[in-house]
């Protein structure tokens, strides 16, 4: 599957406020903890060899599960292969927070639920759909049935 | 580097809304010729297969950082993914009229992560507002998505400054202080009509069409589209002119 890496790359040398080294785990049996520099940019976390301009890969933040591991350490599982787990070990307890607060944040479909929520309550508190001023209350991507559905599975990136 | 290809497939098949998907036609790089692909736009990614059945996914764009324009001289109703910095793609696709290609422009100006993000703090600014204008006696039978996202206004964001597509509005660059972000206004960042002002071309819509929670509001937007949609096609039109006109930089490049 083809996909525009050079633009990607490009994304990831964007300034972050979320960019830190921590120790970094793979998956599959066998894999070792190793030190990256890891960067949150819009949805993506990009993972870095020290000192290397292009990272050395790119997670999509969508459909997965961040879980605390112990005090200082989280994992962001994908699929529903829940033993997969991606392990990150912070230096502080409050590192590891807010890591796992900006990732699940930074999810496009934790952003569309919310703004869903705003545009629905908006409306009932003021009789006025918020998006139509900027004239897309029509776009697929912001329709109010999308997010009921999803509220009512309770399908959050959790 | 390495994109977790298993992820984006799986994203894609999920059961989270499609924004968008159709034909279009693909320029090649190498030889200029055009190739018929199924496109499904999905949050800020844009996948392509050969035919909406096909398990074998050709390919993916990730849409940040590009700004999204009508080309003619592509042919008729071409448009382009124009990812504006040294050494980076530009992407041509060609619909079959003019519908369609207003329709896909339209749904990748408002596909980026940045664009959501802005959007996002914009309507949360209103809700407080609003809430506040209300009083705490309106009840919600909804349930926010998480009560500490709504709560804490001070969310890290991961806010990318200095390259020209991911600017975001001076309002979030300039804030040390998270709390006075929300509460300002962005007056650049898109063409703002008075949401009071009757369009010019008829009356209001009347209440009933307005979305509600247990409404179906597709058969109700098609109509405030058709009825918008002359008056947002000018007003884009225009905005896009102001946008090439400008010589500030630090604004979202949509295109």
């Amino acid at each position: 599957m083809r996909f525009n890496e050079k633009e990607l790359v490009f994304l990831s040398r964007q300034p972050s406020e979320m960019a830190a080294e921590m120790g970094m785990r793979g998956p599959k049996k066998g894999d070792v903890i190793k030190k990256r520099l890891v960067k949150l940019v819009v949805n993506f976390l990009f993972y870095f060899r020290t000192d290397e301009e292009e990272p050395i890969g790119a997670l999509l933040l969508e459909q997965c599960r961040v879980e605390r591991e112990d005090r200082q350490s989280f994992s962001i599982a994908f699929l529903d292969e829940a033993e997969r787990k991606y392990l990150f070990e912070c230096d502080s307890k409050e590192q590891c927070e807010e890591w796992m607060d900006s990732i699940i944040k930074a999810s496009y479909e934790f952003m569309r639920k919310n703004l869903i929520f705003y545009r629905t309550e908006i409306h009932r508190l003021t009789g006025k759909d918020p998006l139509e001023q900027y004239g897309i209350s029509d776009e697929t991507r912001f329709q109010v049935t999308n997010g009921l559905q999803l509220m009512s599975r309770d399908t959050s990136t959790l | 580097m390495k994109l977790h290809k298993k992820v984006l497939t799986h994203y894609l098949s999920c059961t989270s809304p499609v924004d968008k998907e159709g034909y279009l036609f693909k320029r090649k790089e190498r030889n200029g010729t055009y190739q018929r692909r199924w496109f499904v736009l999905k949050a800020n990614l844009l996948f392509y297969q050969e035919r909406p059945a096909d398990r074998n996914l050709l390919g993916v764009i990730v849409l940040e950082g590009c700004a999204v324009r009508r080309s003619e001289s592509d042919g008729q109703f071409g448009f382009s993914l124009v990812f504006e910095a040294p050494g980076l793609k530009t992407y041509r696709f060609a619909a079959t009229d003019h519908q369609t290609q207003e329709r896909w422009v339209k749904a990748l100006l408002s596909a980026s992560h940045c664009y959501m993000s802005l959007l996002v703090r914009d309507l949360g600014r209103q809700y407080e507002e609003a809430k506040q204008q209300r009083g705490s006696s309106s009840v919600s039978a909804l349930t926010p998505p998480t009560s500490s996202f709504l709560l804490s206004v001070q969310q890290p964001a991961a806010v990318v400054r200095e390259v020209r597509s991911f600017s975001a509005s001076s309002v979030l660059q300039a804030s040390s202080a998270p709390s006075r972000v929300a509460a300002r206004k962005s007056p650049k960042l898109w063409h703002r009509r008075n949401a009071h002002v009757t369009p010019l071309n008829g009356p209001a819509p009347p209440n009933g069409e307005w979305p509600l929670v247990d409404f179906n509001p597709l058969e109700d937007f098609s109509k405030l589209h058709d009825y918008y949609g002359q008056e947002v096609k000018k007003a884009r039109e225009d905005w896009l002119r102001s946008q090439q006109a400008k010589e500030d930089d630090d604004l979202i490049d949509l295109g």
